[in-house]
């Protein structure tokens, strides 16, 4: 009988959260197929009716069969980005807050664990399973949105599309994950902590989604004549002058430091949640 | 020597900064080896101190220390069972089971575990969800036991067992104390429940010890007396008294040799707690045998 024998706590954890570990792997698969689908088979039905279109002799743009391959392309974006609401509400109602709830958190803490390796081994698990998918994710995204340009009306500077071809999506989920906990902590409700770690999500992304573009210094181009920019900016001003004319805007090569910024406050975000989250729990057990 | 199992100094807890106290100023001894009964109406303060001694709640003033150490250290040496039984209802019993086997490396002994499940004919791949109220507690004391606690906390752990399966797992409780010096306090507002099994008594009404020590002291120490109506009962300590005609019964803690004109008896452990309970103002009473009882059970 040894005592030094390893806890097998995170076996626990993914025991326990076995559907939701399901449904996040089948809906990583499902993006992914879908995008490798949408980018092997449908671009080539579209691109056979814009043959078929051009081969007439007024030319044309099928719109109809573009928006088979634009569409979806974009639920995935979108899908992509805001998959950390439901991280959120993960977290908040069923990975923290139901066990709080219906205090089966009491049982793990009086098995030999404490609450503090409970808590841990409960975010940990979960981040690595998040990590590993939202990075996977994000790869097959930046593959399939940059695969056929052409056929696309969207832009870099999209929100979803922003965040989904980069690590601020891991990040978020990762955020999603400590701002769950820490509301479930203090909620101590499965329901109402669902619903406020939500909110708290959606109002963290809707604020920097608005802030953005302030995240890093916009070049700004002043010519005494009309002139042209690049189709890949972000534009955020346009317009006349006194003077002449004048355009603020976001090149496409800042996407990256935009993108970067963003993901520092959001990770910051995270780390501070999570500490407050073990606050919140060894100032209320032994 | 040995450590008592709990030591309570002037403990107290207060839900929120401005809530009513759950437990105030609470002081006992528990010695190790003994099988405890926390007694008192609902609302009491048990719960509060059975989860204190677990350490799921930290104190708000006071302390307590459990096996000679602080709550969070004694952890894996403690087994403890919540009024409600919560367990995962999405797992098996086996995989319960294993879970407890998971979480509690090197002390784990799963043939106590699987005897106490075995005991209600429980198909182990069954969900605890399709469990019975009753199932679901022997589970959970299977999940408790089954960690070779040194000290065992169970929170109305009989509520919701039928008389048969009641008896059976009084008797594994029983034959854990007796086998392995488990220390098991079991809290329970039914007090002929527990009359049979304890032998040592914590009393708690309104957030405050009423009583507390060996059920065999504490029933010493009172006495049921009869006597004409208008006698004084000084110097003997009152704990409640009632007048009926020209009668007065009373119970009281003698102070010293009762006059041999009052009829006097022994009251019952139920009469004790329920005349403690009836009567909020009479004082508290924790007789501490003189030095340790615990060296003489060690």
């Amino acid at each position: 009988m040894s005592t030094t024998a390893p806890v097998r706590l995170p076996r626990t954890v993914l025991r326990l959260h076995r559907t939701a570990l399901i449904v996040w792997g089948a809906f990583v698969a499902g993006l992914t197929g879908w995008l490798v689908w949408l980018n092997e088979v449908t671009v080539d039905a579209v691109r056979a009716a814009q043959a078929r279109c051009s081969s007439t002799s007024w030319g044309c743009i099928d719109v109809i069969e573009f928006l088979d391959y634009s569409e979806p392309t974009g639920y995935v974006g979108a899908l992509t980005c805001y998959s950390f609401l439901a991280v959120a509400a993960f977290t908040g109602g069923s990975l923290i807050g139901r066990e709080l709830e219906s205090g089966t958190a009491r049982l793990a803490w009086t098995q030999g664990v404490t609450p503090a390796r409970w808590l841990a081994a409960k975010l940990a698990v979960p981040a690595l399973v998040l990590t590993a998918g939202g990075t996977a994710l994000v790869l097959v995204f930046r593959w399939g949105w940059a695969a056929n340009r052409d056929l696309m009306g969207d832009n870099w500077a999209f929100a979803d599309v922003f965040v989904a071809r980069g690590p601020a999506t891991v990040a978020y989920a990762l955020c999603a994950l400590a701002v769950g906990a820490l509301t479930a902590l203090l909620l101590r409700r499965a329901l109402p902590a669902l619903a406020v770690s939500v909110a708290a999500m959606w109002l963290l992304n809707a604020v920097l989604e608005r802030h953005r573009a302030r995240l890093w210094p916009a070049e700004t181009r002043t010519s005494p004549k009309p002139f042209e920019l690049p189709y890949d900016v972000w534009r955020l001003e346009w317009g006349r002058t006194g003077t002449g004319h004048r355009a603020t805007y976001h090149p496409a090569s800042h996407f990256w430091p935009l993108h970067l910024v963003e993901t520092g406050i959001v990770l910051a975000v995270a780390a501070l949640a999570t500490a407050a989250a073990f606050a919140v729990l060894r100032r209320r057990t032994a | 020597m040995t450590d008592p199992a709990i030591e309570a100094t002037a403990l107290g807890k207060r839900f929120g900064r401005r809530g009513a106290w759950a437990l105030r100023d609470c002081s006992f001894r528990l010695p190790a080896g003994r099988v405890c009964a926390v007694v008192g109406p609902n609302g009491a303060g048990k719960s509060t101190l059975l989860a204190l001694a677990a350490g799921l709640l930290a104190a708000t003033e006071g302390s307590v220390a459990v096996l000679g150490t602080d709550p969070a250290s004694a952890r894996p040496r403690v087994g403890f069972v919540d009024q409600d039984k919560p367990l995962y209802p999405q797992l098996t019993v086996a995989e319960t089971l294993r879970m407890g086997a998971d979480l509690n490396p090197g002390r784990w002994d799963a043939d106590t575990a699987g005897r106490v499940v075995a005991g209600g004919d429980l198909d182990p791949g069954k969900r605890i969800r399709s469990l019975s109220g009753g199932q679901r507690t022997r589970v959970a004391l299977a999940l408790a036991l089954g960690k070779r606690p040194e000290l065992l906390l169970l929170d109305e752990p009989m509520a919701d067992l039928d008389p048969l399966a009641r008896h059976e797992l009084m008797g594994v409780l029983m034959g854990q104390a007796a086998g392995h010096g488990t220390t098991i306090v079991m809290s329970s507002h039914v007090v002929a429940e527990l009359e049979d099994s304890c032998d040592h008594l914590l009393l708690i009404g309104g957030g405050r010890i009423r009583l507390a020590g060996e059920i065999d002291d504490l029933l010493a120490a009172h006495a049921r007396v009869s006597a004409p109506a208008e006698t004084d009962l000084a110097p003997h300590e009152v704990v409640e008294s009632r007048t009926t005609g020209r009668q007065l019964s009373a119970l009281v803690r003698p102070a010293g040799p009762l006059p041999g004109d009052w009829r006097t008896a022994a009251p019952s452990l139920e009469e004790l707690v329920l005349s403690h309970l009836r009567n909020p103002e009479a004082p508290a009473l924790a007789p501490t045998p003189a030095h340790d009882t615990t060296e003489a059970a060690a």
